[in-house]
């Protein structure tokens, strides 16, 4: 059953802009001139219940703005959405019963007040019922590991506790779809791994449907099992992650060290890095088998070690950023720059 | 974990028993924050008091020079001006953010609010105290406790007046914050509207020209916050009492349409911050 149905979803900004130049900021004050932004260009898809769904794209993309008019934040200027069989931009508010959402840089937490205060105002916000709210809060404080710090003030937690705190106050009227916009932004390696578990465990236990926008590869890889790529407002890529994947299956990382200085000098396989006693190398294997690179490296001299890896998720999604921003610019080569800028914006910002 | 899954259903939207509980807990929640930082809350609250003393002694010396001005003897300033006081105390206590609303609207934060059950107006208002209002509300009950003759009767009428004019005060200055919506920063507007509407209410009716008082009955609804009250106050007069509520009924529906109209323009942003 689809929870979430987009039908030719459009939003357009007007922004007033200012042309550069002498005495043209003053005309355009008596004479403002605007500019029409289309943040997202006619998306359709659909989530089925239970899903756990990655919506990526680059800066700018369109993500955060279609997760706001998800939520009934943002009206569309064309198209429709329905979530949960409402419709956000008409039915916000009987919608807001049944989704819980996290944006990373909002909190819904009074910054002064201890997270239990918060959550008992939220439950009065969520009309639950005072004994339903004690066992409820009892259980995330429990599920979250909250107990530690749930009596101190939000403004003395680290950001890590705080997001924990954020995404069990979003699931205190649970939920049957969250919307998570960028939750771990900012978190520490340690941090991002205990948000990754509790989303796999609500979504496996609790079957709550969760709509993901994230930069964080490792986040897509363990949590989602489908991947939603927009660019330019346009969905790109709509397909599972095993087959997201699959698309780099021709293309291999081989990493060698040896027990002596050897000189890599083999025709037509440069390594993409190197010391004089170790390389990595970027193989694609429709040209050379796996068996004939071994067997090369082994020739060199006396292997200490060799590893052999798939293309890094980023990678493969950098370079469907890189191949749309070539095909926008028509032409022009973007090239391996398209790709280092692509994979600089994945890895930090937001939309 | 699902049992909570059958207790939201549309039909509780708009319960007046759920708003009163979640208006009780707002304000519960926001007492709460402003006496975390208890000195700074001492300092506001008596610093308020004092900054309308200092105006009391003013009117207090040019009224014993001059004689009544503009019809208002000093007992009726200090009236006035209690007044005026408890009820722009009262505003900004309950629904602490009706100054802020175009900074929070600008800023993209309404997106909070708009993400929970609740009328995003009532909630975005009533999410937020400010400190030195506790001062003002004081004040107008200190004044009247000081000015002579004043039995149950008027005590009770201080309170139903002071409630309406309270509201009015929360109407024109949430619906001077809403033209955000419309034409950007609207702060310069908003704040000139909000001193104003304050300036012209502590001042004597009579100073104001015939034709003034027209916009101190309207767009400046002075008379309704101020001269009105004055003259009920005086005459004992309960049954004008209804029709200042009514009033200020209107002045709210009309403060709540501008904001609904101006939502639909709302584009949120991408600010990063906290709630306080």
């Amino acid at each position: 059953m689809s929870v979430i149905q987009i039908q030719q979803l459009t939003k357009h900004f007007r922004t007033r802009f200012t042309p550069e130049g002498r005495g043209k900021a003053l005309r355009a004050f008596f004479r403002p001139q605007y500019r029409l932004v289309e943040a997202v260009k006619g998306i359709s898809l659909e989530v089925d219940e239970g899903e756990v769904v990655a919506f990526l794209g680059p800066n700018g993309a369109g993500k955060s703005t279609t997760i706001k008019m998800l939520t009934g934040i943002l009206q569309p200027t064309s198209g429709g959405s329905r979530v949960l069989g409402l419709d956000p931009s008409r039915q916000r508010q009987q919608l807001a019963w049944q989704i819980g959402s996290v944006f990373g840089q909002r909190s819904q937490l009074w910054y002064h007040l201890p997270p239990a205060d918060s959550f008992r105002l939220l439950g009065a916000i969520y009309e639950v019922d005072k004994p339903v709210l004690a066992r409820r809060t009892a259980e995330l404080v429990e599920r979250f590991g909250l107990g530690d710090f749930f009596d101190v003030a939000v403004r003395k937690l680290s950001l890590g506790q705080r997001i924990r705190c954020e995404i069990a106050a979003s699931l205190l009227h649970a939920p049957r779809v969250l919307f998570l916009d960028e939750p771990t932004i900012g978190l520490d390696v340690v941090a991002r791994r205990e948000i990754r578990g509790l989303l796999q465990e609500l979504n496996r236990n609790d079957k709550v449907t969760v709509f993901i926008t994230s930069h964080d590869m490792g986040d897509i890889e363990k949590i989602c099992k489908r991947a939603i790529i927009i660019h330019h407002g346009e969905v790109v890529v709509d397909e599972s992650m095993k087959d997201l994947k699959h698309r780099a299956l021709a293309r291999k990382y081989v990493g060698v060290r040896y027990q002596s200085p050897v000189t890599f000098a083999i025709p037509g396989l440069p390594p993409i890095k190197h010391t004089d006693r170790s390389a990595s190398f970027e193989v694609d294997t429709r040209q050379h088998t796996l068996q004939e690179v071994v067997n090369k490296l082994s020739a060199l001299g006396e292997l200490e070690d060799i590893t052999i890896e798939d293309e890094p998720l980023e990678n493969i999604i950098a370079d469907i950023f890189a191949s749309r921003n070539e095909q926008s610019a028509r032409g022009v080569a973007v090239g391996l720059a398209g790709k280092a800028l692509a994979a600089q914006t994945l890895a930090g910002g937001q939309s | 974990m699902n049992e909570l899954n059958t207790i939201q259903p549309a039909r509780r939207t708009g319960r007046l028993g759920a708003y009163l509980r979640f208006m009780g807990m707002a304000f519960a929640v926001n007492v709460k924050a402003v006496l975390e930082y208890r000195l700074n809350f001492l300092l506001q609250f008596f610093g308020m008091m004092l900054n309308n003393a200092a105006f009391a002694a003013f009117w207090a010396v040019l009224i014993a020079r001059t004689g009544a001005v503009g019809g208002y003897g000093f007992n009726d300033v200090m009236f006035v001006w209690g007044f005026v006081s408890s009820a722009f105390g009262l505003a900004h206590i309950v629904f602490g953010n009706i100054r802020g609303l175009s900074r929070i609207v600008l800023e993209g934060s309404l997106d909070v609010y708009l993400l929970q059950p609740k009328d995003v107006w009532l909630n975005l208002l009533a999410s937020r105290t400010i400190v030195s209002a506790w001062g003002d509300l004081a004040y107008g009950f200190i004044i009247l406790a000081l000015l002579p003759g004043h039995g149950p009767l008027h005590w009770l009428l201080f309170v139903a007046l002071m409630v309406p004019a309270a509201l009015i005060f929360v109407a024109v200055f949430a619906g001077a914050e809403s033209l955000c919506f419309f034409m950007g920063n609207s702060s310069g507007i908003s704040s000139a509207v909000s001193e104003f509407l304050l300036t012209f209410s502590l001042y004597p009716e009579g100073v104001h020209g015939a034709w003034f008082r027209w916009v101190l009955y309207t767009i400046l609804p002075s008379g309704f916050v101020a001269f009105v009250p004055l003259r009920i106050f005086k005459a004992l007069d309960w049954p004008l009492v209804p029709l200042l509520w009514g009033i200020a009924i209107g002045y709210l529906a009309l403060s709540y349409c501008l904001f609904r109209v101006g939502l639909k323009r709302y584009e949120s942003g991408n600010r990063m911050d906290a709630r306080v």
